[in-house]
């Protein structure tokens, strides 16, 4: 499903952000990647979204090369993916119901179809009620759940989250991992980057331990 | 505020061409007027038979370029100047022979006034048989022939750089609000926006931006055309008539609108490929 081969990520030189990755997940991985701040962690997920390019090396997602997809050509590619991003990237002048219903509109999905799926998302993470407000005017934990809406309301095949709990209280992060569960059960790839160990040893499967950028440790528990 | 921004910056822009037009109106109009009320007379050769003159009168008849012909016989002509000039009467009686030519006075119709055409009428003209010469006022012909040349070449000209002016505005603006929203871009491309999706707001702004500064300049340029002639008319004498403004026609109009939408769209498209890249 997703395929890494020798990645090599340089921002600036002499240092590199990734070195030498390679990494492979099947359909229905559920992976956690953990690592000190500034370890590589998001360059990473970045790297599968393809917001950014490697410095060397390819990436073959659902079969393929996403480095030789046009620019006009990337919205495919990531209709197919879910992405909780670490700075959420809400839009701030719009409701929290049209930030969900944003990736539903992209794909032309009836209206009133689309009102009933971001219900849906948004009762997921225990937001609904708040459907109508604008994001500055939610908690930052609210704003990280509406994120976390938006990246699963299309059902993706790949959710990438990047710190997805990180200001949430345990029992609400208990909560969104049982959704991330519950979309990695109906067979979509999962990949998580957190810090948080807890939530690891909790619901961990597969972890990759990242170190200045360099892959030190795959863990299966 | 952008936005109230950049529709004053169109709109002004817009308003300085509507001028233009509307002066070259004015001048399009003041040379119609000119040729309006020219006369030609043909001048007929001496003695030509009865047959010969009716056929050259039927013909002007027949031309669409004119609107009267009137037959002056060389008698009328005779008197027509011992009328005009008594102090000369004299010098005709010492001829004793009428020296005057039979002619055709003809008006030109109001429509079909291009100075090309009536100087081809002209000439067809002269060519038949039984016409010895042509007068017209050829001096207004041509001037009226270099004023519209001049009116075209400003309204193109002006015309042209303004547009230009205008699309690099618009342009400029819509980058401007593409750039204030492209955190909002960013997002959309990555929840799997196409371009295209991406696109039509800032297109449809850019439209909307475009037909709001046509129709707020006309508006402007109406009231212009309204209240300018009261306020500087007075001083400005025979100028008055050259300088006027004249109302832009119902397509000018409609052009304009159009010419806005079309800037507006082209601006906006130009302003929007770099952004569409993350």
């Amino acid at each position: 499903m997703i395929e890494l081969y020798h990645i090599w990520k340089q921002y600036q030189p002499p240092r590199w952000a990734l070195s030498d990755i390679t990494l492979h997940a099947k359909k229905g991985d559920f992976f956690f990647i953990t690592g000190p701040s500034g370890s590589g962690k998001t360059t990473l997920l970045k790297l599968i979204f393809r917001e950014i390019l490697p410095t060397q090396g390819q990436i073959v997602i659902d079969k393929r090369n996403i480095l030789r997809i046009p620019d006009h050509r990337i919205y495919g590619l990531r209709r197919s993916m879910g992405i909780v991003f670490q700075d959420f990237r809400l839009l701030f002048h719009k409701r929290v119901f049209e930030n969900v219903a944003v990736v539903l509109q992209v794909l032309g999905i009836p209206r009133k179809e689309i009102r009933r799926r971001v219900f849906n998302a948004l009762r997921m993470v225990n937001l609904h009620h708040k459907m109508w407000e604008y994001p500055p005017q939610l908690s930052y934990g609210e704003q990280q759940r509406v994120a976390i809406a938006r990246a699963v309301v299309n059902n993706p095949k790949i959710l990438l989250a990047d710190e997805p709990t990180g200001n949430l209280d345990p029992e609400l992060a208990n909560e969104i991992m049982t959704v991330f569960k519950e979309i990695n059960m109906q067979g979509a790839t999962v990949i998580i980057c957190t810090h948080d160990r807890e939530l690891i040893r909790h619901f961990g499967e597969k972890i990759l331990f990242l170190y200045r950028g360099k892959l030190i440790r795959k863990e299966k528990l | 505020m952008r936005n109230t921004f950049s529709i004053t910056i169109i709109c002004l822009s817009f308003l300085i061409f509507g001028v233009f037009l509307s002066l070259s109106n004015n001048l399009f109009y003041t040379a119609k007027e000119l040729s309006k009320n020219m006369l030609i007379i043909f001048f007929l050769e001496k003695d030509l038979p009865e047959e010969q003159r009716n056929s050259i009168e039927k013909r002007l008849n027949e031309s669409s370029l004119v609107n009267n012909v009137h037959y002056i016989s060389t008698g009328q002509a005779l008197k027509r100047f011992q009328q005009n000039f008594p102090e000369l009467q004299g010098i005709i009686e010492n001829i004793e022979i009428n020296p005057f030519p039979a002619s055709f006075e003809t008006n030109l119709a109001e429509e079909n006034l291009s100075p090309e055409t009536i100087l081809r009428f002209i000439q067809v003209m002269k060519d038949m048989e039984g016409i010895e010469d042509a007068q017209f006022n050829r001096d207004w012909v041509e001037r009226m022939q270099s004023l519209s040349r001049l009116a075209k070449a400003i309204g193109f000209f002006l015309g042209g750089i303004l547009a230009l002016a205008s699309f690099f505005i618009i342009s400029n603006v819509i980058r401007l609000n593409v750039f204030a929203r492209k955190e909002e871009i960013g997002i959309l491309r990555l929840v799997g926006a196409t371009n295209f999706f991406i696109r039509i707001p800032f297109l449809l702004e850019g439209i909307i931006l475009g037909i709001l500064g046509g129709i707020i300049s006309l508006a402007l340029l109406f009231l212009l055309i309204k209240f300018f002639p009261l306020y500087l008319g007075a001083s400005l004498g025979a100028l008055n008539e050259i300088i006027n403004f004249r109302y832009l026609s119902l397509t000018q109009a409609t052009m304009l609108i159009a010419a806005g939408a079309f800037i507006g769209f082209f601006g906006s498209l130009s302003s929007l490929a770099r952004f569409l890249k993350v």
